[in-house]
């Protein structure tokens, strides 16, 4: 129960501020853990945090340290072991409209148009309006695919199936977004300009993000605050503060601020990065 | 206008394909020919060419006695299939729902695929009777194995990650089969389907070879206690027709309904949708009228 108190810094213990949380997260975390059935792989160990409104996280680390047990249990995917976890000031126990989240694979289905697969959560809900149908073109557009709308997701690039789903991510009208390594498996220079394109994107809809990434400079580059992991137990080792003016460009990361950025995040995760 | 242009087009290419074979063929039968009528191939075995000519000549133009026979085959095939095919995945169907149906209907199903199922012709026709009922329960019985596990199969091939995604999307289980399960597992019940298809031509005809009044496989048998080798094998190529008939019927339908595994069909769905969309849901939506305004 006593966990030692992580970087967040507003923790007192877990029990108060299970209750208190900061007054205005979107995401608030006290203690949370995570141990998966069979007992011995801690996935988890006492997370907690507060994610202000609107703000971009990043979490990092290396392979296994629990940045998608994180995001599931978020999303209400899976139940949390020990601790406390609310979005919005009501705890999460099952999946809910206010959070959606992104995978790595775009997880598209393939006998669906664009726009039909954008159309999915709201057709999940309740039956669609011309109102929906509007919006789902809008927000094809707004991930550059207006022209594609109607095409099927095998008729489409990998960066453009992420966009798709990105699109399809924004229906749901969920504004805490939760994306796992969203575009790990695109080549360098589509991730680089998705990367560019969420951020504005994000900025646009107000969203909260969580965004998991491998990549210390794309993690510090998108992020006000990056969530720096460790493995076995999976806990989060540290939060740090990313001081740079939006919007950013790109050239931001050859610059030496920048740098020493990326060297602090190296220096928690250790030797291995 | 260029739909029509290009399945010319297509027509053509075909027909340059099948150039070379039927060159070949049309080669081979004087070679065969002469090997019959110089005694190098007994012709009581083998008939020569000009003699299978000849009967598919009388049985399909003359006379034409194969086709009451042709269509009672045919009608048991389908017949056969489509409760072969209907009761597959029906079980398949409740299996995939129900972890429990499953445990108590596999044991069956893996009995009846281990036993050879033209090995119950006897039976079936003990019990259906010489008429056109025990080639159909035939052909049901054995399509049915191929369709059942390709159903199943199909059905309960997740993918985990696209199932977490409807999950959370809040979707309930019956949302999650009838939008990701069923559609996802098409591919495979029509590779199911497919095979099942031959199969009850399989059943239908060896159950007519057994014991029947009317059929390909009754008239098959007739010519050859004959000795009458043109005409049998005049009658075999009616089973062929059958099979490549069905095989094509069933072909289109893969084409139709699994459309986004073809590329060809691929292009036509999605230019579909985008015309129903555009009158559906007002012009503006539409690709053409867009473009011109946008300019
Ligand atoms: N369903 C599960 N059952 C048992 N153990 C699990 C399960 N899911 C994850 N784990 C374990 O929990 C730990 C954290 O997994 P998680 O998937 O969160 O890591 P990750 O940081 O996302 O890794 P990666 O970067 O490779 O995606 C791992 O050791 C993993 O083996
Ligand atoms: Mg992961």
């Amino acid at each position: 129960m006593n966990m030692p108190t992580q970087n967040s810094g507003q923790a007192d213990t877990a029990d108060q501020a299970a209750d208190a949380g900061a007054k205005d997260a979107v995401v608030a975390a006290r203690g949370l853990s995570k141990t998966f059935a069979d007992g011995t792989v801690v996935a988890l160990e006492g997370a907690s945090f507060d994610i202000a409104p609107g703000s971009f996280v990043s979490l990092v680390g290396p392979s296994g340290c629990g940045k998608s047990t994180l995001l599931r249990l978020i999303a209400g995917l899976i139940d949390k072991s020990s601790g406390h976890l609310k979005v919005h000031g009501k705890p999460v126990d099952a999946p809910r409209t206010d959070v959606g989240m992104m995978f790595q694979r775009a997880t598209l289905l393939e006998w669906r148009t664009a726009i039909e697969n954008v159309l999915l959560p709201t057709e999940i809900k309740r039956s669609l309006t011309k109102e929906d149908r509007r919006n789902a073109a809008e927000l094809l557009r707004m991930v550059g695919l207006h022209d594609f709308r109607f095409s099927f997701p095998t008729q489409l690039s990998g960066g453009m199936q992420q966009r798709v789903a990105l699109a399809r991510l924004l229906q749901t009208g969920a504004d805490v977004l939760l994306l796992d390594e969203p575009f790990g498996a695109l080549d360098e220079f589509t991730r680089e300009r998705l990367n560019v394109e969420l951020m504005r994107i994000v900025a646009e809809v107000g969203a909260t993000t969580l965004f998991v990434t491998h990549n210390i400079a794309e993690a510090i580059f998108l992020a006000d605050q990056v969530f720096v992991m460790t493995p076995r137990p999976g806990r989060i080792a540290s939060i740090v503060e990313v001081p740079f003016e939006r919007p950013r460009s790109p050239s931001l990361q050859t610059s030496p601020e920048f740098n020493e950025v990326v060297a602090e995040v190296r220096d928690i995760l250790g030797e291995d990065h | 206008m260029s739909d029509r242009r290009s399945s010319s087009y297509a027509l053509a290419y075909w027909a340059l394909r099948a150039l070379p074979h039927l060159l070949l063929l049309l080669a081979l039968l004087p070679v065969w020919e002469l090997a019959v009528s110089t005694g190098f191939i007994t012709s009581i075995l083998v008939p020569p060419p000009s003699e299978i000519i000849a009967s598919i000549w009388e049985l399909y133009v003359l006379d034409g006695t194969i086709y009451p026979h042709f269509l009672i085959t045919l009608t048991e095939t389908v017949a056969g299939f489509a409760i072969g095919a209907a009761v597959a995945i029906t079980l398949a169907v409740c299996s995939a729902l129900s972890e429990t149906f499953k445990r108590y209907v596999s044991p069956y199903a893996i009995v009846l695929n281990v036993t050879p199922g033209i090995a119950l012709t006897p039976v079936v026709i003990a019990w259906f009777g010489y008429g056109m009922g025990s080639k159909v329960a035939l052909a049901a019985i054995i399509s049915f194995f191929p369709i059942f596990v390709n159903a199943l199969t199909g059905l309960l091939q997740v993918d985990r990650d696209s199932e977490e995604m409807f999950r959370s999307l809040g979707a309930s289980d019956r949302q999650a089969f009838l939008k990701l399960r069923v559609p996802a597992s098409l591919p495979l019940v029509f590779a199911g389907l497919k095979i099942g298809l031959t199969t009850a031509l399989i059943g239908a005809v060896v159950a007519e070879f057994a014991q029947a009044t009317a059929g390909v496989g009754v008239l098959m048998n007739r010519f050859s206690f004959q000795l009458d080798m043109g005409s049998s094998i005049a009658t075999l190529l009616s089973m062929t027709l059958i099979g490549l008939l069905l095989f094509y019927a069933m072909e289109f339908l893969d084409d139709r309904v699994v459309f986004w595994r073809r590329e060809g069909r691929r292009s036509v769905v999605s230019r579909a949708r985008a015309r129903r969309w555009a009158a559906k849901f007002g012009g503006h939506e539409s690709p053409e009228t867009e473009a011109a305004s946008s300019k």
